[in-house]
C-alpha cells in the first residue's frame, strides 16, 4: 500500500517552489497533514500534495497583498517628498519596509518620520491612502486568496469522500469476515 | 375538459438560438482590441485540448485509482482530472513566476532629457525634427504602457488573476470526478 501510495504522487507533476523557499518546510507542513490520515490511500495523498500546495499559494498571495500596500505607501511619500521615481521605488520603499516591521535603524527611522511630517501624515494616514490607492490591486490579490479557499473547500470534500468510501469497505470486508465466522462456527457444531 | 392547444410555429432548437446569438456577440472592434485578444490563448495555453488519454502517466494513475474503491470509468475521470488540475497549477507558477519584467529604462526616463539628447544626436545626420518628435513620441507611449502594467508584485497578481477561472474550471471537474453527483 505504502509503495503504491508513493508512485502516485510520483507519478504527478509535483508542486514548485519559489527560490527563496525551503523545501523541507513544505515537506514538513505536508507530514503534518497526511499525519491525519491512519493508512492514506495513493489518491489522498495527491490530494493533500494539492491542499499543501493552496496553503502556500495563500502564504504568498497575502505577503504579496501587504507588499501591494506597502509599494503604494512608498509611492506616496516619495511623491510628497519630490524624490526621483524608480520602478521600485528602493530610496524609500527598503527604509519603509523597515519602519513598518520595527527593524529600520534608528537614521532610517527618523528619516521616515522626517518623511511623514513633511506630507502632513500619520502612519494611519499614510496606510489609508496606500490601501486606496492600490485598492484594485488589492482586491485581485483578495480574489486569488479566496480561490486558493474554494480549492481547498473542493479538496477537502474529495479527500472525505475517498476516506470515507475506503473506511465503508474496510468495514464491509471485516462483517462480512465477521459473517463467515458465524458461518463456520454454525458448521462446526451442527444442533 | 379543454385541452388548451399547442403552440402552432414550433420551438427552435437551442443550437439555432445559440448561434443567432452569437451573431450578435461583442467581441473587439479596434484593431488593437482584436490583436490582443488573438494572443489570449498563447500566453498560457490552457485553451489548448490536451490528450491526457494517451499518455503513459494516465494510464499508470488510472490503475492505481481503480485499485481503490472506484470503478474503472470512474478512475479514468479521475486521472484525467488529476492531471488536469496539475496543468492548470503549473501554468499558475509560470505565471506568477515568469510575469514580464520592468524595464528600469523606460520606467524612469525623462521624455524632455530624451528629446534633447536626440536633438543633439541628430545635428548633421538626415533626422529631421519631426522624426526626433516622432521618436520621443514613440517612447513617451512605451513608458506609460509600462507604468500601465505596474510594479512587479502587481504584475504577477494580474497574472495570476487571469488564471482564476481555469483553477476554479479545473477543480471542480476534479471534485465531480469524485464526488458524482
Amino acid at each position: 500500500m505504502k509503495s503504491s501510495a508513493k508512485s502516485i504522487a510520483t507519478l504527478l507533476p509535483t508542486p514548485r517552489l519559489l527560490p527563496n523557499e525551503s523545501e523541507a518546510e513544505f515537506q514538513s507542513s505536508l507530514q503534518g497533514l497526511l499525519s491525519e490520515f491512519e493508512t492514506p490511500s495513493p489518491l489522498n495523498i495527491a490530494l493533500v500534495i494539492q491542499l499543501n500546495e493552496c496553503l502556500w499559494w495563500i502564504k504568498r498571495h497575502t505577503v504579496d497583498k501587504e507588499l501591494l500596500l506597502h509599494e503604494s505607501m512608498a509611492v506616496i511619500l516619495t511623491r510628497s517628498a519630490d524624490f526621483p521615481q524608480s520602478y521600485d521605488n528602493r530610496l524609500v520603499s527598503m527604509p519603509l519596509e523597515g519602519f513598518l516591521a520595527g527593524n529600520a535603524s534608528e537614521e532610517d527611522n527618523l528619516w521616515i518620520d522626517d518623511l511623514l511630517e513633511g506630507a502632513k501624515l500619520t502612519v494611519s494616514d499614510l496606510r489609508a491612502r496606500g490601501f486606496k490607492s492600490a485598492a484594485k490591486d488589492i482586491k485581485m490579490a483578495d480574489d486569488l486568496i479566496h480561490r486558493q479557499y474554494q480549492t481547498m473547500r473542493h479538496l477537502q470534500k474529495s479527500i472525505d469522500t475517498v476516506d470515507f468510501k475506503s473506511r465503508l469497505i474496510k468495514r464491509m470486508d471485516l462483517e462480512l469476515a465477521d459473517l463467515e465466522n458465524k458461518a463456520l462456527a454454525i458448521d462446526a457444531n451442527p444442533s | 375538459m379543454k385541452i388548451k392547444p399547442l403552440l402552432s410555429m414550433p420551438i427552435p432548437p437551442k443550437t439555432h438560438t445559440n448561434r443567432r446569438n452569437a451573431q450578435r456577440s461583442t467581441g473587439p472592434k479596434s484593431g488593437r482590441g482584436k490583436l490582443a485578444s488573438s494572443q489570449n490563448s498563447r500566453k498560457h495555453g490552457l485553451n489548448v485540448q490536451v490528450d491526457f488519454e494517451s499518455s503513459g502517466v494516465y494510464a499508470h494513475i488510472k490503475r492505481l485509482v481503480s485499485q481503490e474503491v472506484f470503478s474503472s470509468f470512474m478512475a479514468a475521470d479521475i486521472a484525467t482530472s488529476l492531471l488536469n488540475y496539475r496543468r492548470v497549477m503549473d501554468a499558475y507558477y509560470d505565471a506568477y513566476t515568469r510575469s514580464k519584467p520592468v524595464s528600469n529604462y523606460l520606467w524612469n526616463v525623462n521624455l524632455v532629457e530624451f528629446q534633447s539628447a536626440l536633438m543633439e544626436l541628430s545635428i548633421g545626420t538626415p533626422a529631421t525634427a519631426a522624426n526626433v518628435r516622432s521618436s520621443t513620441r514613440l517612447i513617451g507611449r512605451l513608458q506609460r504602457n509600462e507604468h500601465r502594467q505596474g510594479r512587479p508584485v502587481v504584475r504577477r497578481t494580474v497574472d495570476c488573476h487571469k488564471l482564476i477561472r481555469y483553477q476554479r474550471n479545473a477543480i471542480s471537474r476534479l471534485s465531480k470526478a469524485i464526488r458524482p453527483a
